[in-house]
């Protein structure tokens, strides 16, 4: 069997059975293509997506939703960064969890109201602009990118550490699954496939550390650490990243694209509000695991954060603390659910993004999208093979503060502020976009030990430069104001006739 | 196998595809006087408000939640069943929070719509 030859140290206990590990990835794998395939039965006509739309439960759209939601960085990033840094990193999770919170006040109604099916579409609508369109589209599409870069680094860790396999085989394995399902259109808002996943990590996620826990309460096991030891001897993060972290993370989630995409399935806005609700619920139980994790590892496997790969903590805690045959099973699980992770993520994202590529592109035919989507997938493959993997969590959240300087502000403004006009979206997203963008390339550049932290986390500032010249742009040209605004504004904020539905 | 691209028409400011655009389309003119617009305004004003209130309430529960580990010494180390409160209260403490004020919101804006649909006549 071929073990990891690379230079990282991998303990020797804590690796994962290699043919068990292939073997979950290998079924996560097909049971995503195969329920994709399923509900594309289903679904297959316009009509039918539109019933489906009216069809489909709150509690199906809001799984669905949190299984697109919860990625690399919330499965493995999130877990090995409490490790390394405590408590600081709990506000990971707690602001991928309040970003929803915002989409949900600020968001979630008038977006679905509005009826575009995906963030171009709305600044189009609501500006009367095919160049905001453009520039939408373009800032959409590196979003994305950026987005997909850290789930396919996780599925490079996964893969080295579950099997030992070279670590781009990972990285190629999920954009190839996610090409065949989306090209095939197995993928196309089939919310079924989301839906499972999200169960799917949960599980992953909750069987382990539960076992782990009573196996260490019962056996009496005594900590090796205290949870306060940092056992890397890292300095905390200071008040600054804290605070510019959590305005990343509570402003980006309103501005991913591919959970727009998802409020469309809600038949009107009051659902799009309660599917919201039950999606915060889902996020909190899910985000209590990570922490748990975080927590387990200081007290009984500190040495797991000397490894130099905190993000694959979640893959070798049960190999460390359980051992044996159902260490190895435990393992298996968390790889499958890892996978689900990349899968779903990387595909709703590829979906989005091929929607808006072959519109604006390509011209909108079927061939378009299909080969919109490859490129979606390939492009993020390259940087991915190219780069290497920094601190998943870390990387997610520099690319929330790239959404929030740049979509966040021309949608919230948009939704609420009659005053926006054209000019004003396309210099405020072009400022926050190459403000955050121009952080990130330099704290790309000068490595990540050496970057001040207001370079290393720009949202503080950048966010609200981006709002500041949106304002002052669109005060400047008021008869840019588009004359369907006030009719726009309508439609976004009444309610729709009450439905046969409702209550 | 027929598959269907689902999108927003291309053309600028148009009312975009919707199952039932007619109904919308009615719905919107009965709108566009200016009473209906006054009151519209004024729906949109009382979400926005009620937006930011929740949110800025939440948002100080979140940054009094570090400040008391900060202001009480030894509460941050005080375990509770083997673990300890802050990490208690940064890590799970925080979620049911999350979750009223969401529940506050979606019950406030439902009444807040139920009222503009009195004043404004629909069914």
């Amino acid at each position: 069997m071929r073990r990891g030859t690379g230079t990282l140290q991998v303990s020797r206990e804590a690796r994962v059975n290699a043919g068990v590990a292939i073997t979950a990835v290998t079924v996560v794998s097909l049971a995503t293509a195969i329920i994709g395939f399923y509900g594309l039965r289903i679904s297959r006509t316009t009509g039918d997506f539109y019933v489906a739309s009216r069809t489909v439960r709150p509690w199906w759209n809001a799984s669905a939703i949190g299984g697109e939601y919860l990625s690399a960085a919330s499965f493995l990033g999130v877990a090995g960064l409490i490790l390394l840094s405590g408590t600081d990193a709990l506000w990971f999770p707690v602001g991928y969890t309040a970003g929803y919170l915002m989409l949900l006040l600020f968001v979630a109604a008038p977006l679905r109201r509005s009826g575009a099916y995906t963030i171009p579409d709305f600044t189009e609508s609501r500006l009367a602009s095919r160049t905001v369109r453009r520039v939408t589209s373009l800032v959409v599409v590196m979003v994305g990118w950026l987005y997909i870069v850290p789930q396919l680094h996780g599925a490079a860790l996964t893969i080295q550490i579950a099997t030992g396999l070279p670590p781009w085989v990972g990285s190629l394995a999920v954009v190839v699954v996610v090409c065949l399902t989306v090209v095939a259109g197995g993928m196309r808002s089939i919310t079924f496939v989301q839906a499972f996943q999200y169960w799917l990590k949960l599980t992953a996620l909750a069987v382990p550390i539960l076992f782990i826990i009573f196996l260490v309460a019962g056996h009496g096991t005594e900590p090796q650490s205290m949870p306060a030891v940092n056992p890397t001897g890292m300095p905390p993060a200071g008040l600054y990243q804290n605070v510019s972290l959590l305005v990343a993370l509570l402003f980006g989630t309103l501005g991913l694209p591919h959970v727009l995409v998802r409020f469309y399935t809600n038949p009107d806005g009051h659902s799009a509000r309660r599917t919201t609700l039950i999606v915060l619920g889902l996020l909190s139980v899910f985000y209590l695991f990570p922490t748990a994790y975080g927590l387990v590892a200081r007290m009984f496997a500190p040495g797991l954060a000397r490894s130099g790969q905190p993000d694959a903590m979640v893959l070798r805690l049960p190999g460390e603390l359980v051992g044996g045959v159902p260490g190895d099973l435990l393992s298996a699980l968390v790889v499958a659910g890892s996978f689900a992770a990349f899968l779903s993520t990387t595909s709703g994202l590829v979906v989005s993004l091929a929607g808006v590529i072959s519109q604006d592109v390509l011209g909108g035919s079927v061939r378009g999208f299909r080969l919109a989507a490859v490129v979606s997938a390939v492009v993020p493959l390259g940087f991915a093979l190219m780069t290497g993997s920094l601190a998943l969590a870390g990387s997610v959240g520099l690319v929330f503060a790239f959404t929030a300087s740049t979509v966040c502000p021309v949608l919230l403004l948009g939704i609420w502020w009659r005053g926006l006009t054209d000019a004003g979206a396309i210099a405020g997203m072009v400022t926050g976009g190459v403000l955050c963008g121009g952080a990130m390339i330099a704290g790309a550049i000068s490595g990540s030990g050496l970057t001040p932290p207001w370079l290393a986390q720009p949202a503080a500032w950048s966010v609200p430069a981006a709002f500041a010249v949106m304002v002052i742009v669109s005060r400047a040209t008021p008869h840019r104001i588009p004359g369907t605004m006030p009719r726009i504004m309508t439609r976004l904020h009444t309610p729709e006739r009450p439905l046969a539905t409702e209550r | 196998m027929t598959r269907v691209r689902v999108t927003a028409p291309r053309a600028p400011a148009r009312t975009p595809v919707r199952g039932a655009g007619r109904r919308v389309e009615s719905r919107e003119a009965a709108q566009d006087s200016d009473v209906g617009q006054v009151f519209v305004r004024s729906l949109i004003r009382s979400q926005l408000r009620l937006a930011l209130v929740v949110a800025g309430g939440f948002l100080l529960i979140l940054a009094a939640f570090p400040l008391t580990l900060l202001v009480v010494p030894g509460l941050a180390d005080t375990r509770i069943a083997g673990i300890p409160f802050g990490w208690l209260l940064l890590g799970a403490g925080i979620y049911p929070v999350i979750g009223l004020s969401a529940w506050l919101y979606v019950r406030t804006a439902a009444r807040n719509e139920a009222r503009y649909r009195d004043l404004a006549g629909e069914p």
